[in-house]
């Protein structure tokens, strides 16, 4: 990380954030195109360390890269875009979100960037798409409240202090890439001896059909950490390293995005899960309560992105019409339109049972633990399910001419590809969706949103 | 469970929702879309659709100092495939977030010119405007004319899915480094080569300079200075100063290696080698040195041919001159292996993500699970050595007392008794092996396509001893060495004349069962084995061919004598219905034989049979041998459909010369490393679809698939090659294969068979009629029609026994609504691996096959086992058949792989055979 960087503007406010452990984000930049300077800085965000890795100067230097070529920007309306820098040289990444904003009737181009040092760029990989996923509603946000002439930086600290949260949790608590299968449940002699043989049956089964996405609870971090592990089985190993394990002194909080995470309850013996960040995660999630062994289940994912999207409308169009800082206290109060009221009881009992879960789990406990016949065994499931996963995309593919007619034959689809139990379509279409993104919408979209719709319509009566 | 503050806000009534999804007020671009996929023609393949260029490809584009970001060449170089994309904007778009702009140059108060050595910096950025994306590798090379002595570029890998990039961001990042690694080594050879003729002539302009002020000097006695005087000296002084600081940078470039600190693994600049080539090419450039340094010794030793020129004092002004194109600034050498290594990287990341994500998942999951892969996976995943390592704590479990029976070959033919009887006979095959096998020994080395034909035969001849398979009330069988009279003898791979080395030889063991054994031997002349079956059988003689006479090897007819004095099973050709004529009625008509309702002859042998044994056990011990590997054809030939296939017949023959030869090695039993074949995407695509036009056209595909998976040879008889071969590249979709080479699939054999074939093969293409040695094939296919399944494909009927199990209706189902052979295709893999699944548990669960308590009979064993298939697996009795061969196939594979020494066992089940026909 050279030295040799021109001196940052006066005018660049920085933040200071006390972080708990490591901190892998060295620094987060909000930088905007001045049409006389050029790309200038306006503030950055940093953890307090004892040793300074990037100079101010050399944040800024950075950051004014990151608005490069922006002078020839060329985005649909409202786009924000992602741009990802690997600089050697310099030995860091950059994330940077490109935005059109106007503020005071200006319209300018902005850029929110955080910044990790090169070695970090496996770990930070795989939580690429929840950091932009997050940034990106952040700036939604953030964008209105800039078009009100109000400043977009408290917006911004609002998310970039949990974003660095979460990468320094994820630093010390995240799901290793490889698991040992004998810190899991499948390493039992038999099944039942950790947990109750329907209950590990419908975690496993619920997990695979909320697309590998689960919040684990319960009061024993061990208890918790090992269904953990146990549910990563079965994810990528991208997709593990996407998952945290539970802190055992003191609970997490939920965060947006987590493949799997386990929660500690508190001394009440229970955890509050914040509703919009459920909301906002990508995947539905299963709820499971190590504790009590009860499994629950978020809608799929038509249904919950169908929801999601009410919600960012909704909340969005409460922002637009606020009036005052006070209505901006956005961590304290979810601002929605006055007439939306979203279903709370996101979370339900599993209504379809499959057969694949339910069989596995009859079977790999017939292997004897502590040699490689399980992980073997366990290999094969989920190869069979990739394998069907991908026949069924190619299915669907053929049938409606790769998206240009509709999909109407899924009766054919659950019998020739062998998914006539309900759970095995789900959990299936499930793993597809991760792998064809929107397949859920395209099929089952449309008939939810109609029947929606309808029901809208029959309510005003 | 939910947060109180998040119910703030959720106070109203229900029936105000409606008026909520229009978001009044708040202008599009501030929201998100509620509908996904509310526009028209909108999904989740659609979403990639808005970009103008139809498919990814690879840019490569420069910063030129003279005209600005421009792009050089793409990659494939297809106007077609770029589409109306403009280049021109998104070159400029990509250089400018180039970093290394501001990191070159002339650091201050340097006396010399310092050359720059920048790392590479990756962007992925996108205009989502035009939908384009790309990952952008940035690099600067040396160019002696350019500003500062550096050429900015950037190579790019253009697409329309972000995601795309995004997911495989490593994988990108570390191909194109290599690539630009290959590139920048080039440039440094080139750019040194150019230092050094620059310093050529440098030198060259002062010798003349100094001679012209010599003898300007002499004329000028007086020793004044003229004005040319002066002119000369601050020239020669400029090129003097030049000469230094060209040798500087020519030192500056050799040292490259040292400056690398980062532990990047660049490769040095070694002039007068080739060793600087990087690791990426280094294959390619081994072999390409010799002749690079013969073809091309200006760029090696541009000492001895270079010819120095005279410098003029003046140079060009900066935009007269004109710039190295890219090949100029790198050696061709490099820059080949550049575009090369470019031009792989955009067909591995062709297609549709979901579809290479999903290869990446798939293969790290069968490296799980190398045990098993062998049975239906690709060649390409097989890994023999992974298997034995991962498994060594399994045979250390399995070797434990009893529990090595289990895996024993002699114990697992409890698994196949029958409801009647169960008769092993344990027929020795000496001296066969995978090292040992002849017919491995004398394609080895032949991978001429020149000798392929008459190495083809080399298959089809065969030893006539089909009869003695008979067995009679036989419980048991000893196993026979032969080693002794029969050494085994090593064979080299050097090019021998086309001889057939396998025999086939009868004994009569301990128990007075026929015995047949096969020797590979060469030095087993055809009279012994002649000899040996006549006194030891004294019921047939056999015929040992060699290759060369095999075309006129009618010299005895082994059918007649059979059919003399055993009275053996001989089908009539009528057996096989010639009822083609009746049309399709789409109705399956299974007969039985011992009805005699569709045979109009009914072959009195094989009723007896049936209704004596019903299901007889015929072995040859130790079925697995890694010599007798099934040598299948290569699927490149069988997976083609019959014009393919006649187009490459030449290649067939080449292919399955090339795998045979690597078999193995003499008397060491370990398996020399399996050629790789794998399917291609347009074979699985073409042995999909006729399977799918197979399990749809014919109603008794099920019962045909089953003899298949359940290990039953099936035969698939026609006239026509070519529909012959169509109907056997649908079929061996659901051929298990042995172990290491390719599926146990012979798509055409015009020769007679012979027992050995049925243990090379599982499925097999035969002409119908007269072979070119004058045997007519149907007699030997009668012979053995007992034991194997027979598909009259001119009849369109099937002799094969009964299925009433459940698992063919989920894998081929005539009513399938499955459009595509390639969906096709995924489905039954999807289903295979879920059988393979189901036997690696039946395989592996150890208290299924020992004993739970001491002297358990074996009765209580086989009955648990038993239950397990039917209750646990939930299979039928055909199915578990099914399962319980490929568990057989996997325990042989096993014990293989983990250094048991296993002979080859070939195995007949006598099970009642229906008559299905159309």
């Amino acid at each position: 990380m050279s030295a040799l960087c021109p001196p940052p503007s006066p005018a660049v406010a920085k933040t200071l954030i006390n972080i708990n452990g490591y901190s892998p984000l060295l620094a987060a930049t909000f930088a905007y195109w001045d049409n006389i300077l050029g790309p200038r800085v306006r503030h950055i965000w940093a953890p307090k360390t004892d040793e300074e890795v990037l100079s101010d100067g050399e944040i800024t230097f950075l950051a004014n890269h990151t608005l490069n070529g922006e002078i020839l920007r060329n985005a649909e309306s409202g786009a924000i875009d992602v741009k990802f820098f690997v600089l050697s040289e310099k030995g860091v990444i950059i994330v940077s979100l490109i935005f059109d904003g106007n503020w005071n009737g200006d319209r300018s181009t902005y850029g929110l960037s955080v910044i990790l040092p090169q070695t970090e760029l496996s770990f930070y990989l795989p939580l690429h798409r929840v950091c932009v996923a997050r940034l990106t509603h952040i700036i939604r946000k953030g964008r209105i409240w800039m078009h009100k002439g109000q400043s977009i930086i408290p917006m911004l600290t609002g998310e970039v202090i949990p974003i660095m949260e979460l990468l320094s949790s994820m630093k010390s608590h995240g799901v290793p890439e490889d698991i040992d299968i004998a810190t899991t449940v499948l390493n039992d002699d038999d099944i039942g001896d950790s947990c109750h043989e329907g209950f590990l049956s419908n975690a496993i089964s619920s997990h695979l059909q909320t697309c590998g996405c689960s919040v684990v609870v319960g009061s024993s971090a061990e208890k918790v950490n090992k269904m953990v592990r146990t549910l990563c089985l079965f994810l990528s190993p991208a997709e593990r390293k996407c998952s945290r394990l539970c802190r055992s002194e003191s609970s997490f909080k939920y965060e947006s995005g987590l493949f799997v995470q386990g929660l500690l309850k508190d001394a009440t013996g229970s955890f509050v899960l914040p509703f919009r960040q459920v909301m906002y995660a990508p995947y539905p999630a299963t709820h499971i309560d190590v504790d009590v062994n009860t499994v629950k289940q978020m809608p799929p994912c038509h249904e919950h992105t169908y929801n999601q999207r009410r919600y960012m409308r909704a909340e969005l169009a409460a922002l637009w019409k606020a009036t005052s800082d006070e209505d901006m206290m956005a961590d304290s109060v979810i601002h929605t339109d006055e007439s939306f009221t979203p279903n709370l009881n996101i979370f339900q009992d599993i209504l379809h049972r499959d057969t694949f879960v339910k069989n596995f789990l009859e079977q790999v406990f017939h292997l004897k633990p502590n040699l490689s016949l399980r992980s073997t065994f366990l290999a094969q499931f989920l190869l069979v399910l990739h394998r069907k996963a991908l026949t069924l995309i190619k299915y669907i593919e053929d049938d409606t001419q790769k998206g240009k007619k509709v999909f109407k034959s899924l009766r054919s689809l659950k019998t020739d590809l062998d998914l006539t139990a309900e759970g095995d379509l789900n959990i299936i279409m499930a793993l597809a969706e991760k792998i064809k993104p929107g397949l859920h919408s395209f099929i089952f979209g449309k008939p939810f949103h109609t029947s929606m719709q309808e029901r809208d319509v029959l309510m005003t009566f | 469970m939910i947060g109180s503050p998040d119910l703030v806000a959720f106070t109203r009534e229900e029936e105000d929702e409606p008026a909520m999804r229009v978001s009044p007020g708040l202008p599009e671009e501030y929201s998100v879309p509620l509908f996904p996929y509310s526009e028209a023609e909108s999904s989740p393949w659609s979403r990639l659709s808005g970009a103008k260029f139809s498919r990814d490809f690879v840019l490569i584009s420069e910063f030129s100092e003279q005209v600005g970001p421009q792009p050089l060449l793409t990659i494939p170089d297809d106007p077609r495939v770029r589409g109306t994309f403009d280049l021109n904007y998104f070159s400029l778009r990509i250089m400018s977030v180039d970093y290394q702009a501001s990191f070159v140059g002339h650091p201050p108060g340097s006396s010399y010119p310092k050359l720059n050595f920048v790392e590479d910096s990756k962007v992925v950025l996108g205009d989502s405007k035009e939908g384009a994306f790309a990952y952008v590798h940035h690099l600067t090379l040396y160019d002696l004319e350019a500003r500062g002595f550096v050429r900015p570029f950037c190579m790019a890998y253009i697409s329309t899915d972000e995601e795309k990039i995004m997911q495989q961001f490593l994988e990108l990042s570390g191909d194109f480094s290599k690539a630009s690694d290959c590139l920048k080594t080039g440039n440094r050879k080139a750019f040194a080569n150019e230092l050094e003729k620059k310093l050529k002539d440098l030198d060259y302009t002062r010798s003349v300079l100094l001679t012209e002020m010599e003898e300007q000097q002499k004329t000028d006695e007086k020793g004044f200075y003229t004005t040319q005087a002066i002119e000369k000296a601050n020239e020669l002084a400029n090129v003097e100063k030049s000469i230094i600081e060209h040798q500087d940078l020519l030192r500056q470039i050799q040292s490259y290696p040292y400056r690398n600190l980062k532990g990047e693994e660049y490769q040095p600049y070694v002039p007068e080698s080739v060793q600087d080539k990087p690791d990426v090419c280094s294959s390619e450039l081994a072999a390409a040195s010799d002749q690079e340094e013969n073809d091309d010794p200006e760029v090696f030793a541009p000492r001895s041919s270079y010819i120095p020129k005279f410098i003029k004092a003046k140079s060009s002004k900066c935009f007269d001159k004109k710039l190295k194109t890219l090949e100029e600034l790198v050696d061709i050498y490099f820059f080949t292996q550049t575009i090369d290594l470019l031009t792989s990287i955009e067909k591995r990341y062709r297609g549709d993500v979901s579809y290479l994500l999903m290869g990446h998942l798939d293969r790290a999951l069968l490296d799980q699970q190398t045990i098993v892969n062998f049975l239906f996976e690709d060649a390409s995943t097989w890994d023999c050595k992974q298997v034995a390592r991962q498994y060594s704590d399994n045979l250390l479990a399995a070797q434990t007392g009893v529990e090595a029976e289990i895996l024993k070959p002699s114990t697992s033919l409890e698994s196949y008794k029958s409801s009647v009887e169960s008769v092993p006979i344990k027929i020795e095959q000496e001296l066969f092996n995978d090292e040992q096998d002849p017919e491995v020994t004398e394609l080895s080395a032949s991978d001429n396509p020149a000798n392929t034909e008459c190495l083809d035969v080399d298959t089809k001849g065969s030893v006539s001893s089909g009869e003695s398979i008979e067995v009679l009330q036989t419980e048991k069988s000893t196993l026979l060495i032969h080693s002794e009279s029969q050494p085994c003898l090593g064979f080299n791979t050097s090019p021998q004349p086309p001889r057939r080395k396998a025999g086939s030889r009868r004994t009569i063991s301990e128990d007075s069962i026929e015995v047949l054994s096969t020797c590979p031997s060469e030095t087993v002349i055809p009279e012994d084995f002649r000899a040996t079956y006549q006194i030891a059988i004294n019921e047939e003689e056999a015929i040992v061919e060699d290759l060369d006479r095999e075309q006129s090897s009618s010299e005895v007819d082994p059918f007649k004598n059979e059919e003399a004095e055993n009275n053996l099973a001989m089908e009539p050709p009528c057996c096989i219905r010639s009822g083609s004529s009746e049309g399709q009625t789409g109705d399956l008509v299974p007969e039985q034989y011992d009805e005699g309702i569709v045979v109009s002859i009914p072959p009195q042998p094989c009723k007896n049979i049936v209704q004596d044994f019903g299901q007889v056990k015929f072995s040859i011990e130790h079925v697995e041998n890694t010599s007798s590997e099934p040598i299948s054809s290569p699927e490149s030939s069988f997976l083609l459909s019959s014009k393919d296939a006649e187009r490459n017949m030449l290649d067939e023959y080449s292919d399955s010369t090339s795998y045979r030869s690597s078999a193995s090695t003499c008397s060491d039993r370990t398996p020399s490393p399996p050629p790789i074949t794998t399917f291609t995407d347009r074979q699985k695509r073409k042995a999909g679809q006729n399977a799918l036009m197979f399990i749809r056209q014919y109603p008794f595909s099920h019962p045909a698939i089953y003899s298949l998976l359940s290990g039953r040879t099936l035969v698939v008889l026609g006239e026509e090659e070519a529909f012959v071969k169509r109907l056997v590249t649908a079929l061996s979709l659901f051929v298990p294969n042995y172990g290491h080479v390719a599926k146990p699939v012979k798509p055409w054999v015009t020769a007679p068979l012979h027992i050995m074939d049925f243990q090379k093969w599982k499925l097999i293409g035969l002409q119908r009629g007269v072979s070119s040695s004058g045997c007519n094939t149907l007699h030997s296919l009668n012979r053995y029609s007992r034991y194997a399944s027979i598909l009259d494909a001119d009849n369109k009927t099937l002799r094969c026994p009964v299925y009433r199990g459940a698992l063919m209706q989920r894998l081929a189902d005539h009513r399938t609504q499955i459009r595509k052979g390639s969906t096709y295709y995924m489905h039954v893999q999807s289903m295979l691996t879920q059988l393979s699944a189901k036997a690696f548990l039946f395989t592996f669960c150890h208290h299924v096959h020992l004993p739970i308590q001491e002297k358990e009979s074996e009765e209580s064993i086989a009955q648990r086992r038993a239950a397990f298939l039917h209750q646990l697996l939930g299979l039928s009795q055909e199915d578990a058949r099914i399962v319980e061969y490929l568990s057989e196939l996997l325990k042989m594979h096993y014990l293989r792989e983990s250094g048991t020494q296993l002979l080859p066992v070939l195995r007949f089940d006598y099970i009642p055979s229906f008559l299905y026909k159309i």
